[in-house]
């Protein structure tokens, strides 16, 4: 049974091509059919002297886009929004059936590093228009306009946002569709990517595709030069029937097990115990009643799918483990596990090698680039620090464009800008400088970065 | 002596009292300027010397100021003193009142027996007494982070100032431990000089009851206040002292409170101690406080060690300043963000400058906390960027010996 969405819906019956897609002004010639069936014969894999090949085969064209965004979330959006405005042709695919990718699925509700050393914010631009839609909604987002004290957003109500956003602003959308190849020419420059959906296995071509997939997966698959790291891997959960205790306060000095001021005994594991939460645990969420509870995990790598796996499954299992102790504190007799993220807390995979590489220098000394494209916000001994147009281009890959957490940065930067914020002004200048690059017909590496950062102006971005 | 006695007084005075500023200040791209400064009183030089068994270089020159009073009665606080040129001037402008104490006995020499005699035993007792320290202590005004601080560091040279200003050169005449010791040095040349018989010297009994009194009582404080120092220590848990400080059983009395410390140190987190944490005995005494926004003691830095003119803080190059343990760092995880799952934050593994901080996950517990090694010195790095507020999660306390 097919379910027919009315007018306004993202898709329409029958059909897994957007509404938005077969407007008029779409070139003829792409492959939009009323007919829910394949046109391609899929060939399965064999086995050929005990190794299995995938046999070679055309792939159909699902469409032609000027701009390709891989990946929703807060990076993927971000430029979405920010290129569809300059009246360019813009695609977005994202992998889960949600946009917000980390700042929803993940769980990843505190909007930060936000503000400088003086406590003034320096990421407006998207973000901060994501942020005043968040405000008007009940439960919708807490804590604005305080600091040092970070935002903390609704997942669902951010979702709710996107959503909204996305059906207002005429962007082509292909929800639950995995990015998992690039398409390049001769030259080795890229010319879209391929998507693997229920649909199966089908290519957008694009003139300039972003990459803000958060694990470089296209820039990757079209042969740029990236740096892999590893680091924790935690999954994100939300709790319920929990009461805030609010550190600005610091815990009660009645607390006779822990005195708020005095000198801990448990400092050191040889030591002895490491303390369960003291009864408290995770932050308090717009959702009254509701904390969301981060999680560091261990150390993974975030491309290998047995990690993957493994850290899936325990982590659920530990999650559920510590809730149970939380109860066990007189008080919290009530608290219930609400959800676990549905995507893991993925931090860093792969760093771009790009035309900048931002160094830990750089952000100490405060380094000043001409081709600023935001700023991050103060984050623990970091002060606030530019991002440069630079780390978003590969150092040789043509066409495309980084956005997000796999930017070209050291690792100890890059544990900065991968945060929801900070992506929201890498995707920003990435999707205009996209747009710039089609609007110019030029090259990611020759847009005009002048003409950027006034449109970067023009849409709220702060440069300094 | 012709030539000094056709120059007016005034003028070496003033020029001294110039010098004196530009020393401490420090106006010289020299950093142990201060240091040389407060060195320069034969009290400090001789006490201190006695006290940690050791001589340096800069006693040289309060060897040539005490070869030089013991010729000429109290030369150095006619010409050179400082703050005797301030008193002096103060009590020009001050009440010009009868001088009822000029028939106390000279306390000066009594406080001088008392702490040589309590050097010997480790703790120079009075030393904080010696005119130079006085002056050269409220130039760490600068660097005072509280009002409370201000007050400390100008304390000293603002008694001896009001004092002056109500009593005259009281202070001077009677009381300064360092004219106290000019005088003995000055008798005792002269005894030795003119050949005279040693029992002619004490004409009353009084004098060497006094005198005996005097090294009694700086024996028997030093003793005690080293007693009472090393009780503390094992009992305080926030007791920071600077890098280089000797043992807290010797601190307090090594510690001249000039307050160079607190003037040389570019982060501000040294403070004299109101007497809350060390006591009566610990009054004015450098602490260490990390509660300025991001500062703490950096690992490019070793300046205090460098200024201290007792030894009170041992001088310490860079390599070895950075191994000094000020404290350990210990982390409540009952509020550590991390380990509650409020917030993503690696700030004190971030701040660290010796590596000394690791955000660790435990399989068991099934959360992360930071884990401190054995290379942390108590620097302060991870207290200072630790978002909790007001009470940190982790903070610096101080070390006891396992």
């Amino acid at each position: 049974m097919r379910r027919s969405i009315s007018a306004g819906g993202l898709f329409a019956a029958g059909s897994l091509i957007p509404v938005s897609s077969r407007s008029a002004d779409q070139a003829p010639g792409q492959s939009v059919t009323q007919s829910p069936i394949q046109t391609e014969t899929r060939v399965p894999a064999t086995v050929v002297d005990g190794k299995v090949v995938q046999p070679r085969r055309e792939l159909s064209v699902l469409q032609k886009t000027s701009i390709l965004i891989v990946g929703g979330g807060p990076a993927g959006t971000a430029a979405a929004f920010s290129a569809k405005r300059l009246g360019v042709d813009v695609t977005l695919v994202e992998r889960y059936g949600y946009l917000g990718g980390l700042a929803t699925g993940g769980l990843v509700l505190g909007i930060f590093p936000l503000y400088d050393r003086d406590k003034k914010q320096v990421i407006f631009g998207i973000g901060e228009e994501l942020m005043k839609k968040l405000d008007v909604l009940k439960f919708g987002i807490i804590d604005r306009n305080k600091a040092p004290i970070y935002p903390t957003i609704d997942a669902e109500a951010f979702k709710y946002v996107l959503a909204d956003m996305l059906l207002d602003s005429g962007i082509t959308a292909y929800l639950d569709c995995w990015g998992v190849d690039a398409i390049v020419d001769v030259k080795g420059a890229v010319k879209g990517a391929v998507f693997e959906s229920k649909s199966g296995r089908q290519a957008i071509l694009a003139d300039i595709v972003v990459d803000a997939s958060g694990d470089g997966d296209m820039y990757a698959a079209a042969g740029a030069a990236f740096e892999k790291v590893k680091t924790n891997i935690g999954l994100i959960s939300r709790i319920g029937n929990i009461d805030e205790v609010d550190m600005a306060v610091g815990r009660g000095s009645e607390d006779p097990e822990h005195p708020a001021t005095g000198k801990p005994s448990d400092g050191r594991p040889s030591k002895g115990r490491v303390n369960d939460f003291g009864g408290h645990a995770g932050n308090s969420t717009p959702a009254p009643q509701v904390n969301w509870l981060n999680m560091k995990g261990p150390v993974g790598d975030a491309l290998d799918i047995a990690d993957l796996t493994a850290m899936e499954l325990k982590h659920r299992r530990g999650t559920w483990g510590n809730v149970e102790k939380l109860r066990q504190k007189p008080g919290n007799e009530q608290v219930y596990l609400a959800e676990t993220a549905p995507q893991l807390g993925v931090r860093l995979s792969r760093l771009l090698d790009g035309v900048k590489k931002l160094t830990v220098q750089d952000i100490h000394s405060g380094a000043k680039f001409k081709d600023v494209i935001g700023y991050s916000g103060a984050y623990a001994n970091a002060p606030e620090f530019q991002i440069p147009y630079g780390s978003l281009v590969p150092s040789k890959v043509e066409n495309v464009l980084a956005a997000g957490r796999c930017i070209s940065a050291d690792f100890e930067v890059a544990d900065i800008t991968r945060l929801i914020p900070v992506c929201w002004v890498t995707g920003q200048a990435a999707g205009l400088a996209a747009a710039l690059c089609i609007q110019d017909k030029c090259k990611p590496r020759n847009v005009n970065v002048t003409k950027l950062q006034n449109l970067l102006h023009q849409q709220g971005a702060y440069l300094g | 002596m012709t030539f000094l006695a056709r120059v007016p007084r005034r003028v070496i005075q003033l020029t001294c009292f110039v010098g004196a500023v530009v020393l401490v200040w420090p106006v010289l791209p020299w950093a142990i300027a201060p240091r040389s400064f407060v060195q320069a009183s034969p009290f400090v030089a001789l006490a201190s010397s006695i006290a940690t068994r050791s001589i340096s270089l800069g006693v040289v020159v309060a060897l040539v100021v005490a070869i030089a009073s013991s010729f000429k009665k109290r030369w150095f606080c006619l010409y050179l003193c400082p703050t005797g040129f301030l008193l002096e001037n103060a009590s020009h402008a001050g009440l010009r009142r009868a001088h009822w104490w000029s028939k106390c006995p000279p306390v000066g020499r009594y406080v001088a027996i008392l702490t040589l005699v309590g050097a010997l035993a480790g703790y120079p007792v009075l030393l904080w007494m010696d005119p130079l320290c006085i002056f050269s202590s409220p130039f760490a005004v600068n660097k005072a982070t509280n009002p409370i601080s201000v007050i400390l560091v100008c304390l000293g040279l603002g008694v001896l100032v009001g004092a002056t200003l109500i009593f005259g050169m009281l202070w001077c005449v009677r009381i300064c431990p360092l004219s106290g010791l000019q005088d003995m040095l000055f008798f005792t040349r002269k005894a030795l000089w003119t050949k005279l018989k040693l029992s002619a010297a004490p004409r009353k009994f009084g004098v060497a009851r006094r005198v005996f009194f005097a090294g009694a009582g700086g024996a028997l404080l030093a003793f005690w206040a080293r007693r009472l120092g090393a009780a503390r220590y094992r009992k305080s848990d926030t007791l920071l002292r600077p890098p280089g400080a000797v043992p807290e059983d010797r601190f307090t009395g090594l510690c001249i409170r000039c307050n160079n410390c607190v003037h040389a140190c570019p982060s501000k987190i040294i403070r004299p101690d109101t007497g809350h944490e060390a006591g009566l005995a610990g009054f004015g005494a450098p602490l260490i406080r990390y509660e300025s926004d991001y500062k703490y003691c950096l690992e490019t830095c070793n300046a205090c060690t460098q200024v201290c003119p007792t030894g009170a803080l041992t001088p310490l190059d860079l390599p070895r300043k950075n191994q000094y343990v000020i404290g350990e760092a210990l982390v409540d995880n009952g509020l550590c963000l991390t380990a509650l799952g409020k917030k993503e934050c690696d700030a004190c593994e971030l701040a660290c400058p010796y590596d000394a901080v690791k955000i660790t996950w435990d399989e068991e517990q099934y959360i992360a906390y930071p884990v401190v090694n054995d290379k942390c010195t108590g620097c302060g790095a991870c207290e200072v960027v630790c978002p909790t507020n007001p009470v940190r999660a982790i903070r610096v306390w101080t070390q006891k010996p396992a």
